[in-house]
């Protein structure tokens, strides 16, 4: 993390949500966004950087977040027995790693780019329980994420939990 | 599965096609599988005692209190905070500010500057800010006329009228219970490894329980009066819910897949009970009675709603009498009465399925470990369209049938609030917004995939690379070859979907009564009503299906 810049200590499940929602609001559907949510908290709770999930936010649809989900597929297709093996380009950002870590079955990534996904024994990664996120982050991605907020109707408000009725009864 | 290596024999579950239905999930009601009976159950299980740790109250009921309780080894606090709120403010509305009172589960003791750190920000619930020690936030506002009524009586020395206990049932009804991380507050995944709180919502259900006991300490304090325990016994405590809660059910497909799935195996158990006991004979006819008791005190003000509950207890005048002892003594009794019922309201089918289960814990109360979702989704990928073809054929027939152009079949969309960020239904024709919609259409998605697919074979992510916007509708189609309760088998954005029912299905998977909605998005109920009382758990106190107030 750059030296300087203000942090929220921020809930794993908030940072997910918020990634999610962020990548949605970049133009992503939303199956890549949620896929992108779990793996920026591992990604983040791993010690990654967070320049690769900015520009991928930034890249929207035509980057990472479309192309990873889609090449992990292609190898997970090929499974035999449950069991599938396949090769990941070089991704120094880390963020490929942080895709496969976020599948929720046991999956590695090795250094040489290989791949091994094993459908049959479910994933047993580390519990990200807090993350520093910068406010300047929290904040451009926030504004992503409102791309997808609709104002509230009149008749939606009259139709709300809580409405027309006394809440002094 | 825990006991799966030696499971009672079953019969066949009943089909996703048949459960998975929007109106069947809607006429769901709270069973022994209930997370709050579980709760209840393993905290009666450790002998569980609550300890007053601070009691800070001024005599009109204002102030702050914590109160801990032992469960798994552990430690939790419910640290309390009761405002004097004027009755302009109250509100049950998401837009509110202030509440009556305010809430965290605490992991521990809290100390006299976590004290003071939560009382400042607790009050203020989304507008606050919150830490990995507190793992629960919550607020309730009064029933004011009963409150009311109860300090009156009590200073007055009398116990409360009856009836107003009867038709109210709470003194607090809580507007919202957030976990998982909102607002700062710890990641479920921090705790839910930790014995007693690792069923679905169970740290929500302790703080709903530790919520009701703040209540009746708070009313007894400013009242100067001790409640009867069969009073407080009960008083539950409220909940209003809206829309925010819907969406849930398909956004978590693992989840629902195992409670749909615990309580099907469960009751598929429960049908192959052979032969009854005497014992298990008398059970049923009582637990019949009850029920027939509780449908009798349970009325609600929407008159759409009370033809229901009045349909139903005509129906369930008729099952009943399936339920005599004497009716009971041949083979398989129990799968009869469930064929027996089969030409009755869904209501009364359901109030059925859950009568059959509760005097059979020993048979179905070890599947409540498998409603938890630790794992997540995993399901390997189709091979090819023509996998994934054959499989929407199979398990999405439901969505291939509906025509989603027609207004009717899209007539309403699910879209996140600008105000306050929480889940809304809007008109598809008369609001604006529908082109940032919300996607909780999976049915009107799997279609979209199935007429997009190839005449040959090729393989999905070929498929996807053309059609990116797919992945949602592909994922769905494979997990359903492992979760096959995972969806629910309806149109949600149909111009007839009624998003109560999906709030009635999670409620009663909280084991919520008292259904009363106020419009077909949002409710009122009753949690924890005629749940043990702290004292009580010595005794068990695991018999508190549909609760029947008899002063």
């Amino acid at each position: 993390m750059a030296a300087g810049l203000c942090t929220v200590i921020r809930s794993a499940n908030e940072v997910m949500v918020l990634a999610a929602k962020a990548a949605r609001g970049a133009g992503v559907p939303p199956e890549q966004a949620s896929r992108f949510g779990a793996a920026a908290v591992l990604h983040l709770g791993g010690g990654g950087a967070l320049d690769p999930l900015d520009a991928a936010l930034q890249a929207g649809p035509d980057g990472p977040i479309m192309s990873l989900p889609l090449v992990i597929t292609r190898i997970a297709e090929g499974h035999k027995g449950g069991i599938a093996q396949g090769l990941l380009a070089p991704d120094p950002s880390g963020l490929a790693n942080s895709y496969v870590a976020a599948l929720p079955c046991e999956a590695s990534l090795q250094r040489d780019g290989t791949v091994r996904i094993d459908f049959n024994r479910p994933a047993i990664r580390p519990v990200v329980s807090r993350i520093d996120l910068p406010d300047e982050i929290y904040g451009a991605w926030s504004v992503l994420a409102a791309r997808l907020l609709v104002p509230e109707s009149e008749v939606s408000r009259s139709c709300g939990a809580g409405s027309a009725t006394s809440d002094n009864d | 599965m825990k006991d799966c290596f030696d499971a009672p024999p079953q019969l066949p579950l009943r089909p996703p096609a048949q459960v998975m239905r929007l109106s069947r999930m809607g006429s769901m009601f709270p069973s022994r599988l209930s997370f709050l009976r579980s709760l209840t159950r393993r905290l009666a299980a450790e002998r569980a005692r609550i300890t007053r740790q601070v009691w800070e109250i001024c005599a009109d009921g204002f102030g702050h209190a914590v109160f801990s309780i032992d469960l798994g080894g552990h430690t939790y606090s419910l640290v309390a905070v009761s405002k004097d709120l004027p009755a302009h403010m109250r509100t049950d509305r998401v837009i509110a500010t202030a509440w009556d009172s305010s809430y965290v589960l605490y992991d521990g003791v809290p100390e006299a500057e976590e004290i003071a750190r939560i009382t400042a920000n607790a009050p203020l619930q989304e507008a606050g800010r919150f830490g990995p020690r507190d793992l629960i936030l919550s607020r309730a506002n009064k029933s004011v006329r009963l409150f009311a009524h109860v300090v009156e009586a009590l200073r007055a020395g009398r116990q409360p009228d009856a009836s107003m206990i009867e038709e109210v049932g709470y003194l607090m009804r809580t507007t919202a219970v957030y976990g998982n991380g909102k607002f700062g507050i710890a990641d479920r995944a921090t705790f839910d490894s930790r014995p007693g709180l690792e069923g679905p919502f169970a740290a929500e259900m302790l703080t709903v329980w530790l919520i009701r006991h703040f209540t009746h300490a708070l009313v007894e304090h400013v009242g100067r009066g001790k409640l009867d325990p069969a009073i407080r016994r009960h008083l539950g405590i409220g909940n209003s819910t809206g829309l925010g809660m819907a969406p849930f059910l398909v956004a978590h497909p693992v989840l629902l897949n195992n409670w749909m799935l615990v309580r099907e195996t469960a009751l598929a158990r429960v049908l192959a009970v052979g032969h009854l006991t005497d014992a298990q004979r008398r059970r049923l006819a009582a637990l019949a009675v009850r029920a027939a008791a509780h449908l009798g005190q349970w009325r609600v003000p929407d008159p759409a709603h009370q033809a229901r509950i009045e349909a139903l207890r005509v129906d369930w005048a008729a099952a009943a009498l399936l339920l005599a002892p004497e009716k009971l003594t041949g083979e398989m009794p129990l799968a009869a009465i469930l064929s027996g019922v089969g030409h009755l309201g869904e209501d009364a089918q359901e109030l059925m399925v859950s009568l059959l289960l509760e005097p059979f814990g020993d048979l179905v109360d070890g599947l409540t470990e498998c409603m938890a979702d630790p794992f997540g989704a995993v399901a390997p990928p189709l091979g090819d369209t023509d996998a994934l073809r054959h499989r929407i054929a199979d398990d999405f027939d439901w969505a291939l049938a509906t025509d989603y152009t027609d207004p009717a079949e899209c007539g309403q969309f699910w879209y996140v609030s600008e105000a306050k960020m929480e889940p809304r239904l809007g008109l598809r024709f008369l609001e604006e917004g529908a082109a940032l919609e919300s996607p909780l259409d999976i049915g009107r998605r799997v279609k979209a995939a199935y007429d997009d697919l190839p005449p040959s074979p090729e393989p999905v992510s070929t498929f996807l690379a053309r059609y990116p916007e797919h992945a949602l509708a592909v994922e769905r189609v494979s997990l359903s070859q492992r979760y096959p309760y995972a969806e629910i088998r309806d149109n949600l954005i149909a111009q007839s979907c009624l998003p109560i029912d999906m709030l009635r299905c999670k409620l009663s998977f909280f084991g919520a009564s008292g259904f009363d909605p106020k419009s077909d998005r949002w409710t009122r109920v009753t949690l924890c009503q005629g749940a043990p009382l702290a004292e009580e758990l010595d005794a068990g106190g695991d018999d508190w299906w549909l609760p029947v107030y008899a002063p």
